[in-house]
């Protein structure tokens, strides 16, 4: 009895995420080597001529620059700035923190598709409040924030950038409040500048939460990023805000290739898992290195 | 003592109210007349702020049951994933069994698995058992939630082992020790994983967007849609009014549980 005790706590969450996303991880790999169209009966097994059909096809390598540019894009404004901004915070005045925080941290608590339809409407090429602002200042509008092919993921990013900010705000902040206050004094006393304290001391400090924060970024961004571009753009113009996450859903559910796009989900699944190996050991390296 | 409004305060009032902006825009333009999206001021006068915005809406689509629907499925996820979470990290914090790190580490990997990539078995699961538009389709696939168990567990481990260890010398069986001494040291941080869980799942647009074609089994975030590319044009006072009530119970929750929301992120300090 005893050796079973651990095993009914856990049973209940580990019996769910097996159900609902190692087997479908399995059944994906599965479908990845056949052809179907979810409706007829019949399922051809054809090795690995999705994979190839995959990599020969322009959407796939469109969807995976785009991808690569939402991940860069996501690292300035959900990684860059939110720690230069609990840095911020943790230079003024501590009674000023929980008011600041409460504000910060509000757009992350609401909706992706609440936040697109506001988005929708500030992007508007005509009337919105931003093409307002332009002409203001001498831009020549309309300005096609959804609809122009290069600024299109620029525009999108944007959006899940304002819900992601706050929660990597108050993540970064929470590490940054742990550095040493003494090692900070006493690299003070030695005559250290604020810039040298950042550079040598602050950093190396967080890094370990920089790196958690980095990783949690991409991966948030990439399935978040999903919501605008089905609401607001469907993957175009001309599949230019297209992700290799939401190829995945354009296989599946728009044409109806089954075996394609459980192909372009092993892949992205096979960079993820990669991307999180290569992290890691660049966590045992550097970080412990440091500390 | 001098108050020194600095560089950084500067910098942090700008980026506050370039984050909020958005959020009152959508409130502002939901009490805005039609008419007055079509002018080039940015702001209307105040005599012409309305709530017809607001009764359209409800005229318009059945809002109660769309609130109802979300109220529910959003209930149902938040309870579930309290208990599935602390019952998982109270095994994987207080039992040493075989392969006991190997198993938490799988369980941490699907925290890193995007949804997209479960989604076409799990829809054709769904189907297969007929839970297309029903409550058990959206509810039962997001029961458990590896995030909350390792966030749950990292707070259990803080404990101290002597409190658990005397109160099974004192005859205690777990589940009591879970519910009369471990849940009220770690209220704090289980009020906070609720109040994020309950966020989440009323703003949950993916799944219940992909399994959901019956406009009455709608949740707030699909009914959204309702007022855009249609054929009949955008209302932009309309779907703004709609944004603001869906919007609302967050930031509500938020407003209440903030203290605990913050703070629960602050301790639990995630290190890579």
């Amino acid at each position: 009895m005893k050796r079973y005790l651990p095993v009914m706590f856990i049973s209940p969450a580990l019996s769910l995420l097996f159900v609902f996303i190692f087997l479908p991880i399995l059944f994906t790999i599965f479908l990845s080597f056949v052809n179907w169209n979810m409706i007829e009966p019949n399922i051809k097994f054809v090795g690995l001529k999705n994979y190839i059909n995959l990599i020969t096809e322009k959407h796939f390598w469109v969807a995976a620059y785009n991808s690569l540019l939402y991940a860069i894009i996501a690292i300035v404004l959900d990684l860059i700035l939110p720690y230069i901004t609990a840095y911020a915070i943790t230079r003024v005045k501590s009674s000023w923190h929980s008011l600041f925080k409460i504000l910060i941290f509000l757009p992350t608590t609401l909706s992706l598709a609440v936040g697109s339809i506001i988005f929708l409407w500030l992007y508007n090429p005509v009337l919105g409040p931003f093409s307002y602002f332009l002409k203001e200042i001498g831009y020549k509008t309309p300005i096609g924030f959804l609809t122009d092919y290069h600024l299109v993921i620029y525009s999108l990013s944007i959006i899940v950038g304002w819900k992601l900010f706050g929660y990597n705000v108050i993540i970064l902040l929470s590490s940054l409040l742990n550095v040493p206050v003494d090692q900070i004094n006493s690299a003070k006393i030695d005559g250290a500048t604020p810039w040298q304290i950042f550079i040598h001391i602050i950093i190396p400090q967080t890094s370990p939460t920089i790196l958690y924060a980095f990783f949690m970024t991409i991966v948030l961004n990439i399935q978040y990023i999903f919501v605008p571009i089905q609401i607001l753009t469907n993957g175009g113009p001309d599949y230019a805000s297209t992700n290799l996450v939401y190829l995945i859903y354009q296989y599946g559910f728009n044409f109806f290739r089954i075996g394609m796009s459980a192909a372009c989900s092993i892949v992205t699944l096979i960079i993820f898992i990669i991307f999180m190996i290569l992290l890691f050991k660049f966590i045992d390296k550097k970080v412990y290195y440091e500390s | 003592m001098k108050v020194k409004i600095n560089i950084w305060h500067l910098f942090l009032s700008t980026l506050i109210i370039i984050l909020i902006l958005p959020v009152l825009w959508m409130i502002l333009s939901s009490i805005k007349q039609e008419a007055d999206f079509y002018t080039v001021k940015l702001f209307p006068s105040i005599h012409s702020l309305t709530f017809s915005n607001y009764t359209t809406v409800a005229e318009k689509i059945p809002l109660a049951r769309y609130l109802l629907n979300t109220l529910f499925v959003a209930i149902s996820i938040t309870i579930a994933k309290l208990i599935t979470s602390l019952l998982a990290a109270y095994g994987f914090a207080r039992f040493n069994f075989k392969y006991r790190d190997f198993i938490f580490m799988m369980c941490i990997f699907t925290i890193f698995v995007p949804i997209q990539i479960t989604m076409i078995p799990n829809y054709l699961l769904i189907a297969k058992i007929h839970w297309l538009n029903t409550f058990p389709g959206i509810i039962v696939p997001q029961l458990a939630d590896a995030m909350g168990i390792f966030l749950l567990r990292q707070t259990i481990k803080s404990v101290p082992a002597s409190i658990f260890d005397s109160a099974l010398v004192d005859g205690a069986n777990h589940i009591q020790i879970l519910l009369k001494v471990l849940l009220p040291i770690i209220k704090p941080a289980f009020i906070a994983l609720g109040a994020l869980f309950f966020i989440n799942a009323w703003n949950e647009y993916y799944w219940p967007f992909l399994i959901i074609s019956d406009k009455s089994m709608y949740t707030m975030p699909l009914a959204l849609q309702l007022f855009t590319s249609q054929e009949g044009g955008t209302q932009w006072g309309i779907m703004m009014a709609t944004a603001t009530i869906t919007a609302l119970p967050t930031i509500i929750i938020y407003a209440f549980f903030q203290k605990y929301i913050i703070s629960g992120f602050i301790k639990s300090n995630i290190k890579g």
